[in-house]
């Protein structure tokens, strides 16, 4: 296998909001795992991207004008003119309206949005953007701390060049928002993984959603009870994945990477290891398809940290030491100072053997039906895209400026030595 | 980072003595040491939640003063008749929609669980009533330990519509529209002026990195002292790549700029002391509203800045000082009982705020007055 190329995309401001006094989602955590992942030296082996920021036109490709509208405008100053729709958008209890709202939702989907295309154009064959993720959004309403689900609009972006998506969810939480946007489609399976019952938040994910229409059978949902530890919780996710990867083919995957499954979440009931999370990225990557990776829910900052740096090194494939190296958050980490701290957890381990054999048998046996399913068909997967080289090339106008982006690339050819306006050596430069 | 660590080291020697004749702090400096297995919310929720509870309820009280009626009944939950007149229409096609909706969901996955053995629902366990308006919200199934209890002063005011079934809706109103087809981009890639390639790892390998990040770090000289690890300098490596990997034209580059770039980027990440006492104070009057502080304290900062700082500033000494401060007033007050009138206590809060932090707050530059709680 050869190795594959990470892109990683992160807005060094997108850390720099708060939700709220008491508000479990911290987007500092963000920064918190870029600085790990610097300081680890895992950058060294990944493209790094400051990402697009994704305008509201991009966001309406999924939602709808009005709310995305709504976003736009309101903040905590003029939050009264707005009453009438801060229930409508369910806007308010668990998302908050705060300062630099939108601006926060346009740098993480226009990281989603990025990665996927990416992908599409074969820059990358895994693209991470540990700022996304926010799969709770509806098409018309803010729901679990999520307000745009740049999930959603990334798949979008992928099906353009994608016969197959397949959507993967291992945060603690069903995947709703996603799935309800692809219900009734058969090009992307959602498969989400998550606690169920005793009206765990969304109340959703029973495992007879299935979907509906042309979408049946590309709903999978694998409803687990608190407790799960890593020996339960693979022993349901690798057949499950090899089943949908038998039976699907995807040509692209989206695997969305929630920490709250991880054991001591403030929010979360299961009781994996940032290891036994890691597993199930592991097994992904190595399944050799085009993957969007991104963050999620993960709501104690100091295990969201560890888990995300973690399997950062496993998407580049790198070893990185138990140590953690140092940080201006080191003191987040005491009293271990590790990456893998041994999990103590109080929580009882509620799914038996017999439930998690029932259950994978159960979402077996409605993945072959997609096999006979008529409305897979074989598409024709189009050729490469445009390469980098002819993008340079057809370059039109000379009396244009040309983008920092571009400039960055021209740069690269090793024996060009003239470097822009600011070139201090222009006069002596061969042109 | 170690200057930082300094200046607040010389804050703590400041601000501590008047305080620490009135209590002994001891137990409380022990108690906060033991904490450490707790998640950083409880520390969080105990500095914070103590310092600006009475506050946000004074300003509260005042906002509620100057509200129109009918807002403060909507506050206090009379909320019933307001909402059915503002959106009778509404409530109707909400139902219909979910109505309709949840048959079709019903319909079509009704057959495949008859199919299935019965043993699968036993092991299923209870499957719960999906319309509970406690599916809607994501923190309120957590755990909620005491601390975050203070924390949610938010009242569930969730409108009777709303309460929709927690089924996944099918209709033009929920689903995305799947592009059809495949298709090409055209000549331009859609996003390509927007992003900035900062590193890219295929054009050069370990060893000449290494080789000239050394050589970097001789030009920078960095302020913490190179240990054995060699530490990534984003600002040099962004640099090679934009020289096109030619580590010597970086270096030319890089030995060019030092002297400006090295002292501007001190002057803008280092807090002055004026700045992280303007900052404590705005802290202890607004809580976590980092958009207000910015506003009416450390106005030379942006908010993303404040964010950035608070989670520095919360792990350090400077932070404990100012917690065990929090709590020591809070004491002072227990200690006396005929001390509960609000009024009261906002005026001496404000009495010693003001003795206390006046010399702080002259902003240089704006001009701006001390801010008024």
């Amino acid at each position: 296998m050869t190795k594959q190329k990470v892109s990683y995309f992160f807005n060094p401001d997108v850390g720099n909001f708060h939700y709220g006094t008491g508000h479990p989602m911290k987007p500092h955590r963000l920064s918190v795992i870029h600085s790990l992942i610097l300081n680890y030296g895992l950058h060294k082996h990944m493209q790094i991207y400051r990402p697009y920021k994704a305008s509201a036109h991009d966001m309406c490709r999924f939602h709808s004008d009005e709310y995305i509208d709504f976003l736009q405008k309101v903040t905590p100053q003029n939050i009264q003119a707005f009453t009438k729709h801060l229930s409508h958008y369910n806007v308010g209890d668990d998302c908050p309206v705060f300062y630099g709202l939108f601006d926060f939702c346009s740098m993480y989907t226009g990281a989603s949005l990025e990665g996927a295309m990416k992908l599409n154009n074969h820059d990358c064959d895994i693209a991470i953007n540990w700022s996304g993720g926010l799969h709770h959004a509806k098409k018309f309403e803010a729901s679990g701390f999520c307000y745009v689900n740049d999930i959603v609009i990334g798949i979008l972006e992928l099906l353009k060049y994608h016969p197959r998506v397949l959507y993967i969810d291992i945060d603690v939480h069903h995947g709703d928002g996603v799935q309800e946007a692809f219900y009734l489609t058969d090009r992307v399976m959602t498969v989400s993984f998550h606690k169920y019952g005793n009206y765990f938040f969304p109340g959703t994910g029973d495992m007879y959603e299935i979907g509906a229409e042309s979408g049946r059978y590309y709903s999978v949902n694998v409803p687990l009870k608190e407790g799960i530890d890593d020996g339960s919780y693979w022993q349901v996710f690798k057949p499950v994945i090899s089943a949908v990867m038998e039976f699907y083919q995807p040509t692209a995957i989206v695997l969305q990477c929630g920490a709250d499954s991880l054991a001591n979440d403030r929010l979360g009931c299961f009781s994996l290891s940032t290891k036994g999370h890691g597993e199930c990225v592991k097994f992904v990557k190595n399944l050799n398809v085009p993957t969007l990776v991104v963050g999620g829910g993960g709501y104690t900052l100091r295990n969201v940290a560890r888990c995300w740096t973690y399997e950062t090194s496993l998407l580049v494939d790198e070893q990185i030491s138990n140590e953690l190296p140092f940080t201006e958050y080191l003191e987040f980490f005491a009293p271990d100072f590790t990456l893998h701290p041994e999990v103590v957890t109080r929580q009882e381990n509620a799914n038996s053997k017999q439930y998690l054999e029932a259950i994978t048998k159960y979402t077996y046996d409605n993945l072959k039906m997609c096999q006979h399913s008529p409305s897979v068909q074989m598409h024709d997967v189009p050729g490469p895209a445009i390469s980098e080289d002819e993008k340079m090339k057809e370059e039109e106008d000379p009396d244009v400026r040309i983008s920092q982006d571009l400039e960055d690339k021209m740069v690269e050819a090793k024996n060009e030595f003239y470097d822009g306006d600011k070139d201090n050596d222009k006069d002596d430069s061969k042109t | 980072m170690e200057d930082t660590v300094s200046t607040q080291k010389q804050g703590k020697d400041e601000d501590s003595p008047s305080k620490d004749k009135l209590f002994d702090p001891s137990v409380e400096l022990l108690l906060n040491d033991f904490d450490d297995e707790q998640t950083l919310e409880e520390e969080e929720a105990l500095a914070a939640g103590e310092a600006q509870d009475q506050d946000a309820e004074l300003s509260n009280l005042q906002k509620e003063g100057n509200m129109p009626l009918e807002e403060l009944l909507a506050l206090y939950g009379y909320q019933g008749e307001n909402q059915e007149n503002e959106s009778p229409e509404e409530e109707g096609n909400e139902e219909e929609a979910s109505i309709e909706m949840s048959e079709t969901v019903e319909n079509e996955s009704e057959p495949s669980p008859q199919e299935e053995p019965s043993k699968l629902h036993i092991l299923y366990g209870p499957i719960p009533d999906n319309d509970q308006d406690e599916s809607r919200l994501l923190r309120s199934v957590s755990r909620v330990s005491e601390e975050e209890e203070e924390d949610y002063d938010y009242s569930p005011d969730e409108d009777e519509w709303r309460k929709v079934n927690k089924t996944i809706m099918v209709g033009s109103d929920y689903q995305a529209q799947i592009p059809e087809g495949l298709c090409h981009y055209d000549d331009a890639l859609p996003y390509e002026n927007e992003d900035k390639l900062l590193w890219n790892p295929s054009e050069m390998y370990g060893d000449t990195v290494e080789e000239f990040l050394k050589k970097a770090s001789a030009i920078t000289k960095p302020p913490l002292p190179i240990g054995t690890q060699l530490r990534d300098d984003e600002q040099a490596l962004y640099l090679l790549q934009q020289c096109g990997h030619n580590a010597e034209e970086a270096l030319r580059r890089l030995r060019m700029t030092v002297p400006t770039s090295a002292t501007d980027t001190m002057n803008e990440s280092l807090w002055s002391e004026e700045e992280c006492r303007n900052f404590e104070s705005g802290v202890r009057l607004f809580g976590k509203n980092f958009h207000l502080i910015q506003q009416n304290k450390v106005r030379t900062r942006s908010v993303g800045e404040l964010v950035q700082f608070y989670y520095l500033w919360k792990k350090s000494e400077r932070h404990d000082i100012f917690a065990n401060k929090a709590r020591l007033e809070k004491k002072k007050y227990a200690l006396h009982p005929g001390f509960t009138d609000f009024m009261d206590r906002f005026l001496e809060d404000q009495d010693s705020r003001d003795c206390s932090s006046s010399p702080n707050i002259q902003c240089p530059g704006n001009g701006k007055p001390p801010p008024d709680t």
